[in-house]
């Protein structure tokens, strides 16, 4: 009689979750007006992770190939015409990466690539130590050291001398020791440019994972642990934007910045050697606005995060986009008419004006990101 | 009793009776007087008697109460007896020079208090063989984290919020059968005899104002672990011998070496591989001179939460060797330690590539390890009325002594050099006062100076 009575109310209980659960397929009472949107997502998540992320980490991988290549050529042959190649693809190599930035996010970050290839200060005494103390550097002994000998500044510092009068090195001035350090530098840096492409078209760890690309195109499927659903993709996409707007306002740019020109601390500035910061700032925020956009730069129009924007406030969707135009302006102003570089700008009166104006268009897309953008997630009917 | 006095009340009855008859006839009535006196003075004897008796009562009852009340504090006083309580801490005070970064060669100057740490200490000895002992230690202030109401928030929020920083923990709780002096058990989470700090940890066993540096960028100071170990001491010899739990090389870093490895960030301690500890010391380091010798040994590999990642042992080994003299006004005391790492390059490269794990810039791990420490002082108590001990102090660590491939960065290879004073107002209070300069085997990284105060107490129950 008991079991009978807990039976009955159970039954009742699962008929009741059951009908709550299966309120997607049932139409008979249509939604209340509850202020919300609608969007559907799969076309925006496929073509953000196809043609945005996974292009530009594959973009990365084949500049990273070219990156060693040209290493190599210098040390065979060390021309100052193969010096300024190697610089070129450097800065080749430098823009997918910089861009990449907007979506640090997924394997970049799990797999520890991130402080690999961009570690960031150098430590300079470290560096003429292990250039001093050894010889014939192989790539699989400069895995071992630490972060802050190798990666992209490490290459830079060989590849342009020290910054401070100019950007240009004579290839007389780049010792044997150096080219082969450069060398090793560039093939390390190569393997893990690889291993970010792979981690997104093949397998996440390396190991028997699904590839990331597949995860996040695919949420809330059963052996998806990453992703439960599309407002989990979208979120780490906007918060991807918004990490990278507050690293370079705040932190890339203001940091060196100072209070003052007194104050002002060009050892914080990165990309120094090569003069690479302005470039390198406007291209994180040109990666914003990849994402934002759903494409590349000059690509044919696709969707990206401004559609989804666009369902839920048409009004704020082109207020952001053009808060994204205005701060890639702002930074690449900076330089002003003379082409000064980041480094003098800050310790410069009017650089320093066209800087805190740069700043200010930042702060003023992070704040339409942080709290117009994101509570839309909210008003998102799934 | 009763029935005496009521024997009593009834004669004199009679007494008042007979009397008043007997009045007639002389002789008749100097018979019941004579009678009446012999009556009388046995009832007296009586009373006497009586009253003897219930002072004796009295007395025993007395004697009764006393017995008891004694029992009672016996029995009372035996529990607190076996029961003990320890407690020692330290606050300090340094300023150091510090560089903001890897590139920076300008140092800044930066002054800091720290509640370093605050132990409490509980024991309880069963019997005479059997005892435990458990001690907490809370550093820097002890840690919390608190929700909050924010009403003045959007519509109002609760937030969780971290209120200190700091750290509680257990350092150690152990039970212990001691039969006899010679040998002795003991079980639990109990401190490693490796490293002079596990032995001489509260602050008026060390002159410097915080424990000795070159110890805590090599191992873990106070280092305790999960395990089992034997004891005793024979003819001034003292010796220990523990099975414990290993280390975990995923947390190892370039600028302490195996220290971090120590597990303490998990709820469960990995046990698959087990390490072995021994010491010897002929003399008691914590009474005054002894000298010391001790051997840690013990693989890595399969403690790693992801252990397909390291196919070598990983295996360490750390010799220590240490000596104290003190006597009179005289205190020296000096340690060496030797560590080795095999698969140190093969940890470094699982450490960079395990997907999560973060050991940021500081994956590299040296093959050798090495550190020491001299500390000399003089007690001037012995020669002026003030309770001051002057010292001098040295400490050195190189984590990266030798590595697999290539050379070791000399960044980590420290040098601290150091003179101060120790003052003891009471025995129990130690205020110490330290400067010195801290160098770094790198020439183009300048040396630096620091400055120390600190107050330290301990006592016990």
């Amino acid at each position: 009689m008991k079991q009978l009575k807990y039976s009955a109310v159970a039954i009742a209980l699962i008929s009741t979750l059951a009908a709550c659960g299966g309120s997607g397929s049932d139409d008979t009472t249509p939604p209340p007006t509850d202020n919300k949107f609608e969007f559907a997502a799969t076309e925006m998540i496929t073509n953000l992770t196809d043609d945005v992320i996974i292009s530009g980490y594959s973009t990365l991988a084949i500049k990273g190939e070219e990156m060693f290549l040209a290493s190599q050529t210098l040390v065979a042959n060390k021309t100052q015409a193969n010096l300024l190649a190697a610089q070129e693809a450097w800065k080749a190599a430098r823009q997918p990466w910089e861009q990449g930035e907007s979506h640090i996010f997924g394997p970049v970050d799990s797999l520890g690539i991130d402080p690999h290839l961009d570690s960031w200060p150098l430590n300079t005494t470290d560096l003429k130590t292990v250039l001093t103390d050894n010889s014939g550097f192989s790539a699989d002994t400069i895995k071992g050291w630490n972060d802050d000998v190798q990666g992209f500044h490490t290459m830079e510092y060989l590849l342009f001398g020290d910054g401070v009068a100019d950007n240009q090195k004579d290839v007389a001035d780049l010792t044997m020791s150096e080219a082969e350090y450069l060398m090793g530098l560039s093939e390390v840096f190569r393997d893990y440019t690889k291993t970010l492409d792979d981690s997104w078209l093949i397998s996440h760890d390396g190991q028997t994972g699904k590839a990331y690309g597949e995860l996040v195109k695919n949420p809330g499927t059963a052996d998806n642990t990453f992703y439960a659903s599309q407002v989990g993709v979208i979120q780490e996409l906007v918060n991807g934007m918004i990490g990278i707007v507050d690293e370079v306002g705040n932190g890339k740019i203001a940091d060196p910045f100072g209070t003052s020109a007194a104050t002002a601390d060009t050892s914080k500035v990165e990309s120094q050697y090569s003069w690479n910061s302005l470039t390198d700032f406007s291209d994180n925020i040109i990666g914003v606005r990849n994402v934002y956009q759903g494409e590349l730069t000059g690509a044919s129009d696709k969707q990206g995060i401004i559609d989804f924007v666009k369902a839920g406030d048409e009004a704020l969707a082109l207020r952001v986009s053009s808060e994204i135009d205005d701060a890639i302006i702002k930074i690449q102003a900076i330089k002003g008419s003379n082409n000064m570089p980041f480094r003098q700008a800050i310790a410069d009166a009017e650089g320093r004006v066209r800087i805190q104006t740069a700043v200010d268009a930042l702060s003023k897309l992070q704040a339409s990101l942080e709290s117009d953008v994101v509570p839309l997630l909210n008003k998102w009917k799934v | 009793m009763k029935t005496k006095l009521s024997l009593l009340a009834l004669c004199i009855a009679g007494f008042s009776c007979t009397s008043a008859l007997a009045a007639s006839n002389p002789a008749q009535l100097e018979q019941a007087i004579a009678k009446q006196e012999a009556e009388l003075n046995k009832l007296k004897h009586d009373l006497a008697e009586l009253a003897a008796q219930q002072k004796m009562q009295q007395a025993e009852q007395e004697k009764q109460a006393e017995v008891v009340a004694t029992t009672n504090k016996v029995l009372t006083e035996s529990k607190w007896s076996k029961f003990s309580f320890k407690s020692y801490g330290s606050m300090v005070y340094t300023s150091d020079e510090y560089y903001q970064n890897v590139q920076d060669t300008s140092p800044e100057r930066r002054g800091r208090f720290d509640l370093e740490r605050i132990v409490t200490e509980f024991g309880y000895q069963f019997n005479d063989e059997w005892d435990m002992e458990v001690e907490i230690e809370y550093e820097h202030g002890g840690t919390g984290t608190a929700l909050e109401y924010d009403g003045f928030d959007e519509f109002g929020e609760f937030e969780t919020e971290v209120e200190a920083g700091g750290e509680v923990m257990i350092e150690k709780a152990e039970l212990r059968y001691r039969p006899n002096d010679a040998f002795g058990v003991k079980f639990g989470n109990i401190h490693l005899p490796i490293g002079l700090t596990s032995i001489l940890h509260k602050p008026n066993q060390y002159l410097t104002v915080q424990r000795h540096r070159s110890e805590a960028a090599m191992l873990p100071a106070v280092w305790n672990e999960m395990g089992v170990g034997i004891f005793g001491e024979m003819a001034n010899f003292h010796y220990q011998a523990q099975v414990v739990s290993g280390l975990n090389s995923e947390y190892f870093r370039t600028y302490d070496w195996i220290a971090s490895g120590h597990q303490k960030r998990f709820e469960h301690v990995n046990a698959d591989e087990l390490a072995y500890a021994v010491r010897l010391d002929y003399g008691n380091f914590k009474q005054g001179s002894a000298v010391g010798v001790a051997y840690y040994y013990g693989n890595t590999s399969d403690n790693r939460h992801k252990s397909n990642k390291v196919s070598g042992d990983g295996t360490v080994s750390i010799l220590a060797i240490s000596g104290a003299f003190v006597q009179g006004p005289w205190i020296l005391r000096g340690q060496y330690l030797n560590g080795t790492l095999s698969d140190a390059d093969a940890i470094t490269q699982a450490n960079k590539t395990t997907p999560g794990l973060k050991p940021g810039n500081f994956a590299q791990l040296g093959s050798e390890s090495e550190a020491f420490f001299v500390e000399a002082g003089v007690d001037l108590s012995h020669f002026t009325p003030v309770p001051i001990t002057v010292f001098a102090n040295i400490d050195y660590s190189n984590p990266l002594a030798d590595v697999d491939t290539g050379t070791g960065s000399k960044r980590y290879e420290n040098t601290w050099t150091s003179i101060g004073i120790n003052y003891f107002p009471i025995p129990e209070i130690v205020i110490k006062a330290e400067a010195g300069r801290q160098q770094v085997a790198m020439s183009s990284i300048p040396d630096t100076n620091f400055f120390a105060l600190g107050v330290g107490y301990q006592f016990s129950l």
